[in-house]
């Protein structure tokens, strides 16, 4: 391969990259290309008329970015929609800036936004920050329920029964499980019936938390209600053995809630292996 | 290889058409799928394609292989990229004639260099090196383009027909793009067409385009294929038909039952000009 060549690409494709990449302007209220802001020399390589050379290159700019904060809002829809997209849009360009895309998989654009939202909010925004971040787990975890491989669920063994209490189990990539302060799976499920990119007002905070899991169903991604204590059950079952989860709960319930706690544990992990959120067992090194 | 009839007429599998194709599995020739959408682990894409391959076959178009990049190709997404066509058996795979990302960055959207012999020679090096990985059929697509630079001593479509040529790949010819970048650039489409090797043609793209405030025209697959669009169709079928046909609508795309009556006009059209005394 000649080495001339690819030095030549290399330099054209940096600068035509960077005018690619160009912030849009925010100024007049609407995002426009700023074709000012070109490197001279790449407009004076375009062909045809000068004149037109910026609004040219302007369309490859606007293309990027706007592709790009549409994948980002496809994916946290609902962060979009609470946040409204001229904020949301402001975000996404500072993610897209720290974090530009690599590779060839456009869907991977918004990995890491989450994050980066933890980082970016303040109290000064339209928005209050928990609720935001709220929304963005929301999304996120929706999101990976749905890129989630195929796994084959848990099926324990007779086995198995001895070994539990000092295993973990290995949760499902399809299933996540959330707690939630605000009522932001029915406002997530909304939007399927009202498109478009009205800002959703701000929900009331709920009066208790929630948990839910969310899990591949056969024709998307589903939610299960979880009680209080089950959905506490299943995050200490994602960093502890059974055994130690089921103790840790146990501290937690109250001498009534105890003398249930066996049965009702019985029940909730029966239920769990039933929906599939574990692919395994692993034994507690 | 699964084999795809010289005439077929086919369309772009899109998401929102799933519930229809699935109830009505309608007569279509076969499906084109944005190859990208297929590579990742997700389990239910993979599956609607299964059930999509079990009736119809599917070919394969790239958005990502980023030829003419100054950076290596991926080995990583070639190697994908192979499997997902073993996978569904595809009659052929096609990307397009540009770079899609540099330095690290992907900028996600297809762009254009200048058109020189030395890039002729770097391009069909790497297309050639592309076909003899997936062991099948290989088509580059011309662009839709909106700059063209002072650099280039070539015509668009000599550099295109140059690279297909030397590489012994083939042609994935779009003729809007054709259009849109003839529109943008003031040149003849019809000289860009009798420069191709219909021989070489596998598979023939249509689509909608967008004309901007200030005349230029944006390839944006949002809507209906335009009459100039649909006469240029006619004069490639009229120069070297039958070749296969694929409609793209990937924006504001309306029910499939509108998108297969658009395809329909492609069969009109052939029927009406067979006819033709």
């Amino acid at each position: 391969m000649n080495g001339s060549t690819r030095a030549f690409l290399s330099d054209f494709q940096a600068r035509f990259g960077a005018a690619v990449c160009t912030p849009l302007g925010r100024r007049t209220g609407t995002l426009r290309a700023l074709p000012a802001s070109y490197d001279r020399a790449l407009l004076a390589d375009i062909a045809g008329d000068p004149a037109r050379a910026g609004a040219r290159l302007a369309v490859y700019n606007r293309q990027y970015w706007f592709r790009l904060f549409g994948v980002l809002q496809d994916a946290f829809a609902l962060t979009a929609r609470l946040l409204g997209y001229w904020s949301f849009n402001e975000l996404a360009a500072r993610f897209l800036r720290e974090v530009p895309p690599r590779g060839f998989d456009i869907d991977r654009v918004p990995d890491g936004f989450e994050q980066f939202l933890a980082g970016a909010v303040s109290v000064d925004r339209v928005i209050e920050p928990a609720l935001l971040l709220e929304a963005a787990r929301v999304d996120a975890s929706w999101r990976d329920v749905f890129a989630a491989p195929h796994v084959t669920p848990y099926r324990p063994e007779p086995a198995d029964v001895k070994l539990l209490l000092a295993s973990r189990l290995v949760p499902s990539p399809a299933v996540v499980v959330l707690e939630l302060h605000w009522p932001l799976l029915e406002l997530k499920q909304g939007l399927a019936s009202d498109p478009g990119e009205r800002r959703l007002p701000q929900p009331a905070r709920s009066t208790r938390a929630e948990w839910w899991a969310l899990g591949r169903t056969p024709t998307g991604v589903g939610q299960r209600f979880l009680t209080p204590r089950e959905g506490e059950l299943h995050a200490l079952l994602r960093r502890h053995s059974v055994g130690e989860a089921l103790e840790r709960l146990e501290a937690e319930c109250s001498p009534a809630e105890r003398a249930t706690l066996p049965e009702r544990a019985r029940e909730w992990l029966a239920r769990s292996v039933e929906y599939g959120f574990w692919i395994g067992l692993e034994r507690n090194s | 290889m699964t084999d795809l009839r010289r005439d077929s007429l086919g369309l772009g599998l899109r998401v929102p058409h799933y519930d229809h194709l699935f109830e009505h599995w309608p007569d279509v020739g076969h499906f084109e799928i944005i190859s990208e959408n297929f590579l990742g682990p997700a389990e239910k894409p993979r599956r609607n394609l299964a059930r999509v391959r079990e009736r119809y076959p599917v070919v394969l178009h790239g958005v990502g292989l980023n030829l003419l990049s100054h950076e290596p190709l991926d080995e990583a997404y070639l190697d994908a990229l192979c499997r997902l066509a073993d996978e569904v058996d595809a009659p052929f795979v096609t990307d397009h004639l540009c770079w899609t990302g540099a330095h690290g960055k992907s900028h996600h959207d297809l762009l254009p260099t200048p058109y020189l012999p030395e890039l002729v020679e770097y391009a069909a090096e790497r297309a050639d090196a592309v076909q003899r990985r997936l062991g099948r059929p290989f088509g580059i697509e011309n662009l839709s383009t909106y700059v063209e630079f002072r650099q280039s001593t070539m015509s668009e479509w000599e550099f295109y027909v140059s690279v297909v040529k030397a590489s012994g790949t083939w042609f994935m010819l779009d003729v809007n793009n054709v259009y849109v970048s003839s529109e943008n650039h003031d040149f003849d489409p019809r000289e860009y067409l009798a420069a191709v090797d219909f021989s070489r043609v596998l598979q023939v793209h249509l689509a909608g385009h967008t004309r901007e405030p200030d005349g230029t025209l944006v390839d944006t697959h949002d809507g209906p294929v335009c009459d100039e669009v649909w006469a240029l169709y006619l004069a490639a079928w009229q120069r070297g038909g039958p070749f296969p046909t694929l409609l793209e609508w990937d924006a504001r795309i309306p029910p499939m039952p509108a998108v297969l009556a658009e395809l329909e006009k492609a069969r009109a059209l052939r029927t009406e000009d067979e006819h033709r005394p």
